[in-house]
């Protein structure tokens, strides 16, 4: 996010919300909604392409002993594969495709945005809201079919005396409820705060810049980029990895409720 | 024990006392190599535990943050609506406020159970920084 991005606004000051800004590329009216395709649906579908060329190359040789892009790939496959299988066992494999399409998307995504000048689509709530409701629909309904009733047994846990039983069965219900919020806020807000920080910092570069001898000091801030940068390169990992290691300890409350 | 004799004509078994002297200080001194790429090898794999621990420290961290909040605000959410609904204002938010509180703290103490137990398996129960070896 280099700051001469930005678009200085009026005062001279670097504009650091600018860099959220949704534009139209194609605009379109569904039953008059706007349904335009713009600059996030643009990095969406890059992402897609970008995820699905890299394994699709990364695959094409299909060798016993894999070469560099095989390797990243399959360790990329065994890290998944192995979150999944810890927290939900053998049963939860079958829902693999899902799970690593997720982490393979958000990781892509977050990535994609730490580029300068790149868009960044999971720092829209609107974006990481779907992604979460996705995953809390396919709970509920995986719940509900694979346990019928005693799914809701995931409400009323065992043990407790029957005088607090409805307390704490609200209390329950409002955690599962809360779910979906925490899901897609904590990887929103992340990246949302990150990008505004580091954008913060260069504007702090271009303004100490022109400051006459205040630009001496410039460095300093541009140092605290470098490092913050490094961090967000962290924090896109950890998010993508908090984000697909909750989605398979929702799923093993579907397969295996009341434990 | 037919070795045959090398061009000084000796059996290769034999070492003047120099040779000697110097092959058993090649040889102390091969075990000392070895003790220290020993250590070296333990410390990188300890940081390497350390570097990973932290990670996952902080993928909890941010994970009991947001779930408290998220379920204080559904709690109240829920209270307003009911209240909306039911035109009681303001007693269910009040209720579903404490009671989205508690489920907060419900979840936060399940999550810290869990990074409790994850992080003692996979540190041995050596958890925090990490500690040398002394054996």
């Amino acid at each position: 996010m280099a700051a001469p991005k930005g678009g200085p606004d009026a005062g001279g000051m670097p504009d650091p919300i600018h860099q959220f800004d949704l534009h139209r590329i194609v605009p379109l009216n569904l039953f008059g909604w706007d349904v335009s395709f713009t600059n996030s649906s643009a990095y969406m579908v890059l992402v897609v392409l970008l995820s699905v060329g890299f394994f699709m190359i990364a695959t094409r040789a299909r060798a016993l002993v894999p070469g560099r892009l095989q390797s990243v790939a399959e360790i990329t496959y065994e890290f998944v594969a192995d979150m999944l299988r810890q927290n939900t066992g053998k049963e939860g494999m079958k829902y693999f495709p899902f799970v690593f399409a997720l982490f393979i998307f958000i990781f892509v995504g977050n990535m994609l945005g730490m580029i300068p000048g790149a868009f960044t689509v999971t720092s829209h709530l609107v974006v990481t809201a779907a992604l979460a409701c996705m995953v809390f629909l396919t709970v509920l309904m995986v719940g509900l079919a694979k346990n019928g009733f005693r799914f809701l047994k995931l409400f009323v846990p065992s043990g407790v005396p029957w005088y607090v039983l409805p307390l704490v069965t609200l209390i329950e219900v409002i955690s599962f409820l809360a779910r979906p919020l925490s899901h897609s806020v904590r990887l929103f807000a992340n990246m949302l705060a990150g990008h505004i920080t580091l954008k913060v910092f260069s504007g702090f570069v271009v303004m100490l810049l022109g400051a006459g001898t205040f630009a001496v000091l410039s460095p300093l801030p541009l140092l605290m980029v470098v490092a913050i940068t490094a961090l967000e390169v962290l924090v896109a990992f950890l998010q993508a990895y908090v984000f697909t290691m909750l989605t398979c300890i929702y799923l093993n409350d579907a397969l295996h409720p009341g434990h | 024990m037919s070795d045959p004799p090398d061009k000084h004509g000796r059996a290769p078994g034999d070492m003047t006392p120099r040779e000697r002297a110097e092959f058993e200080g090649r040889l102390s001194d091969l075990g000392g190599r070895l003790d220290r790429v020993k250590a070296q090898r333990d410390a990188d794999a300890q940081t390497d535990l350390d570097a990973e621990m932290r990670g996952r420290g902080m993928a909890y961290g941010m994970r009991m943050a947001v779930d408290l909040v998220a379920a204080v605000f559904v709690g109240g959410l829920i209270g307003w609506g009911l209240d909306w609904v039911l035109g009681s204002r303001p007693w269910l938010l009040l209720l579903f406020f404490l009671l989205g509180f508690a489920a907060g703290i419900l979840n936060v103490m399940r999550t810290y159970q869990r990074m409790q137990r994850e992080f003692a398996a996979r540190t041995g129960g050596n958890m925090g920084h990490s500690v040398p070896h002394d054996d």
